[in-house]
């Protein structure tokens, strides 16, 4: 019994170091082989639910890559959910890898931090196809300090708010949406609804929107006006807008347009449930036959805003080179490849030919079960967009909408005006908790603003709203400055 | 309800002091001693207090198997109910349909909590009853390391780095193992059961004997300690079972993910979904494999059952080594 324990224990130490000694010489090895000629591995991390085929395709990725540039890729998928904690843990530690994807606030923070590489020598050289290829918006609204430090997707740059429509009850009751440009215009088939159909909750939860720019979110009191002033940054919870958009939420709350937990719902509303008249989203071209696709019935939308370049919607996806990177021209020259070669642009996201995907004679292709049990990536975080191969389903001309929705789009006041928010770090914090407080109950129209928007508003006096943005406009103008 | 609830605990009353009466004060005297014994009213108070404080803890997990029962339309619709229009099965054929991955988990899961639990306890114990023993010169310094550590960490990133870059483990079976081997806490709780419950004269009548160390350790301490060691052992199979965090950080391999990471994981993306709608509307045939509550709520069910189940058997050693930490001497 004795020795039985003990061999048991010595045994299973002995091969917890042994393993942990053999992976830690692989580690070693295949760093050397990236200098001597042979192909250098770029590690490449993105988002996404680990699928089945990834080793498969990249295999033929692969083979590709050693003819083309002699190096292949190891692409590592993080989940969904995992992603945010996982890739900041990843960074932080100064883990070696090539290429990681980004987004938003992560991008605009890593790159502040020096966590990722300065591209813009990289893009002059290597990536030479790729700076032509990409949509030039996107390069300068992704600028930190005047420097690039990442790839962007080439898809829309523009973003558009929009009012969706459950068309099924448009049709019913002949209700003329074309003329919807505001809240206000929503009331007469609210009420309708709210009257005759007892199973639909008229409006979807969502946040009353307000025409702005805003410096950090829709929630953080700092916004530049898109139309007017804009030169200055405001408060806009002070404006009159603020005040008569929100009494209207707050009409429709208490007729019940709303469910009464708006407030505090996480309830996302799936598209494939019927159970909503009017909801709110982002759109791009053709959105509307991609989400009644999705929802099996049909929806139609009408815009609230003109198409506007804003910060948020040129970051929304971008593939940033690792200051640790130990090859970063090599890891230009895939990005590169991966943004202009539609060979490859379409295998790695569609996979394999024959095996996930199937081509029609026009050039079209057509999903096998593979593809969405096997490898279904997510287009958007991949790479351009415009090289993709189209489905028999879409329009003909998608990317060409794209291309115009994207050159019809005005840019926002702070188009590529990145806040350093150090000098102000405590006053938001404090500005952040009030908010987080405040704004879902206004927003949804579950409080009266009547009331509440004055205390908001003394609250964020209290702490200290007018150093922050005094500080939002000196930065702000000395970044004008340098633009001209 | 109440009313009639005291007109009955009454009629016991008056019937008690009846039969105290009858039977003289020897039965008084007896009665009183009995702990056991209280006043009927108080104990009716007591139960109901207790019954509904064992509802209060079971409660939840009824909720969440009737939940896992509900249609996923019913849910949306009509938000948790506990008597749901529809009933299905769905979430349960839609665990069936992911068996591969689910299996796959099971067996992992499986096989960090029984090997973890095993070196856990083997470095534990040895690291307790060496601090314990009188002998050992360094015994201090030692206990200090330990105890050190429970009141400063090296923090996440630190942690990660040793994990992924000194020792190699990214993505190997270890790295879900080996950070939770080691536990400050339950050393300390070991080194006081030991200076307890073993005391040094047996050792010594051991050494006369010509029993050597590891002898000593595993024919005399271990038995001795059975109940100590029952409860870290205890302790380590949660901690092994519930760890869904070593996961996240150190496993990129789906078929390395334990059940409850890949719980977690169910739970994060449905998160990201809500907070990402303009993402997930565009990108729908991608969520469209990310199971809904009602799954997440069967597979909740499935994951805790087996550790619900074996409970039972440990409880007696987990009741008696609940008390040791508390008694110092």
């Amino acid at each position: 019994m004795k020795k039985r324990l003990m061999l048991l224990l010595v045994l299973v130490l002995t091969i917890g170091t042994i393993l942990s000694a053999c992976s830690g010489k692989e580690n070693a090895s295949s760093e050397k082989e990236g200098k001597d000629g042979q192909p250098y591995e770029i590690k490449w991390y993105t988002i996404g639910t680990p699928q089945k085929d990834t080793a498969k395709v990249f295999e033929e990725v692969n083979k590709y890559l050693k003819e083309e540039i002699n190096a292949t890729v190891k692409m590592t998928q993080i989940d969904w959910g995992d992603w945010a904690q996982k890739s900041q843990v990843m960074i932080n530690s100064g883990e070696p890898f090539d290429i990681i994807f980004t987004n938003g606030t992560d991008y605009v923070q890593n790159s502040q931090k020096g966590a990722f590489l300065a591209i813009d020598e990289l893009l002059n050289k290597e990536g030479k196809d790729l700076k032509e290829a990409i949509d030039p918006a996107l390069l300068e609204g992704i600028k930190i300090d005047g420097k690039v430090y990442g790839v962007p997707t080439n898809k829309e740059a523009a973003r558009q708010t929009v009012y969706t429509f459950n068309k099924g009850l448009v049709d019913k009751y002949n209700f003329d949406i074309s003329k919807v440009q505001r809240l206000e215009d929503l009331e007469p088939m609210l009420k309708v609804i709210k009257e005759n159909e007892p199973s639909i909750t008229p409006m979807a939860t969502f946040k009353a929107y307000l025409p702005y720019d805003y410096v950090f979110n829709n929630e953080m009191p700092f916004a530049f006006p898109i139309d007017g002033d804009r030169e200055h940054v405001i408060n806009q919870f002070e404006s009159d807008l603020a005040m008569q958009t929100y009494k209207t939420m707050h009409n429709y709350y208490k007729a019940g347009y709303l469910k009464e937990d708006a407030a505090t719902s996480k309830d996302s509303w799936p598209m494939d449930v019927e159970n909503w008249f009017v909801r709110m989203g982002d759109s791009q071209p053709y959105a509307d036959s991609l989400w009644s696709r999705a929802a099996k019935y049909d929806v139609v939308s009408v815009p609230a805003e003109e198409p506007t370049t804003f910060n948020d919607s040129v970051s929304g996806s971008i593939q940033a080179i690792s200051a640790t990177s130990k090859n970063p021209e090599k890891a230009m020259e895939f990005l590169n490849l991966l943004n202009t070669d539609p060979y490859l642009r379409n295998l790695v996201d569609k996979g394999i030919e024959g095996v996930h995907y199937e081509k029609n004679e026009d050039g079209t292709i057509k999903d096998l079960p593979a593809r969405i049990e096997r490898y279904n990536l997510p287009t958007y975080s991949l790479g351009n967009h415009f090289i993709l191969n189209l489905y028999e389903n879409d329009p003909k001309d998608k990317w060409e909408k794209f291309k115009e929705f994207n050159e019809s789009a005005k840019p926002a006041p702070t188009l590529g005006f990145h806040f350093n928010s150090d000098p102000v770090r405590s006053e938001l914090a404090s500005i952040t908790n009030i908010s987080k407080e405040f704004y879902p109950a206004l927003a949804t129209g579950s409080v009266d603003p009547e009331e509440y928007l004055p205390k908001y508003n003394k609250k964020l006096e209290e702490a200290g709203i007018e150093k922050v943005l005094k500080e939002i406009q000196k930065q702000f103008d000395e970044w004008k400055s340098k633009q001209k | 309800m109440p009313k009639k609830l005291q007109t009955q605990s009454s009629i016991a009353l008056s019937q008690s002091t009846n039969d105290m009466k009858g039977a003289g004060v020897k039965i008084l005297r007896k009665k009183y001693r009995d702990p056991q014994h209280l006043h009927p009213v108080v104990n009716t108070i007591i139960s109901v207090l207790l019954g509904i404080l064992a509802i209060m803890c079971i409660f939840p997990f009824f909720y969440v198997i009737i939940i896992s029962f509900t249609s996923e339309e019913s849910i949306v619709r009509n938000g948790f109910q506990l008597f749901p229009k529809d009933w299905s099965i769905d979430a349960y054929h839609y665990l069936w349909g992911m068996k591969a991955q689910f299996f796959r988990s099971y067996g992992v899961t499986i096989f960090i909590t029984i090997v973890g639990t095993i070196i856990s306890v083997f470095m534990i114990t040895f690291y307790a009853y060496a601090i314990s023993r009188p002998q050992f010169k360094y015994r201090r310094f030692f206990t200090f390391l330990a105890f050190f550590t429970m009141l400063f960490s090296g923090g996440l990133v630190p942690t990660y780095i040793v994990v992924t870059q000194f020792l190699g483990l990214k993505n190997t079976i270890w790295a879900l193992i080996l950070p939770l081997a080691m536990n400050a806490f339950y050393i300390i709780i070991m080194r006081t059961f030991f200076l307890k419950s073993v005391s040094e004269s047996i050792l010594e009548s051991a050494r006369i004997d010509g029993a050597s160390e590891w002898r000593i350790f595993f024919q005399i301490i271990f038995p001795l300690s059975l109940p100590g060691i029952a409860t870290i052992a205890l302790f380590s199979t949660l901690g092994y079972w519930n760890d869904w965090f070593t996961a996240l950080l150190y496993i990129d391999e789906p078929n390395l993910v334990p059940l409850q990471s890949l719980l977690m994981k169910i739970e994060a993306n449905l998160e990201f979904m809500r907070q990402n709608m303009d993402v997930a509307i565009m990108q729908s045939s991608l969520f469209d494999t990310i199971p809904q509550e009602s799954a997440k709520m069967a597979m909740v069910v499935i994951a805790t059952l087996p550790i619900a189940v074996s409970y039972p058997f440990f409880q007696k050693y987990f009741i008696s080594g609940l008390t040791i930490g508390g008694v110092k001497e």
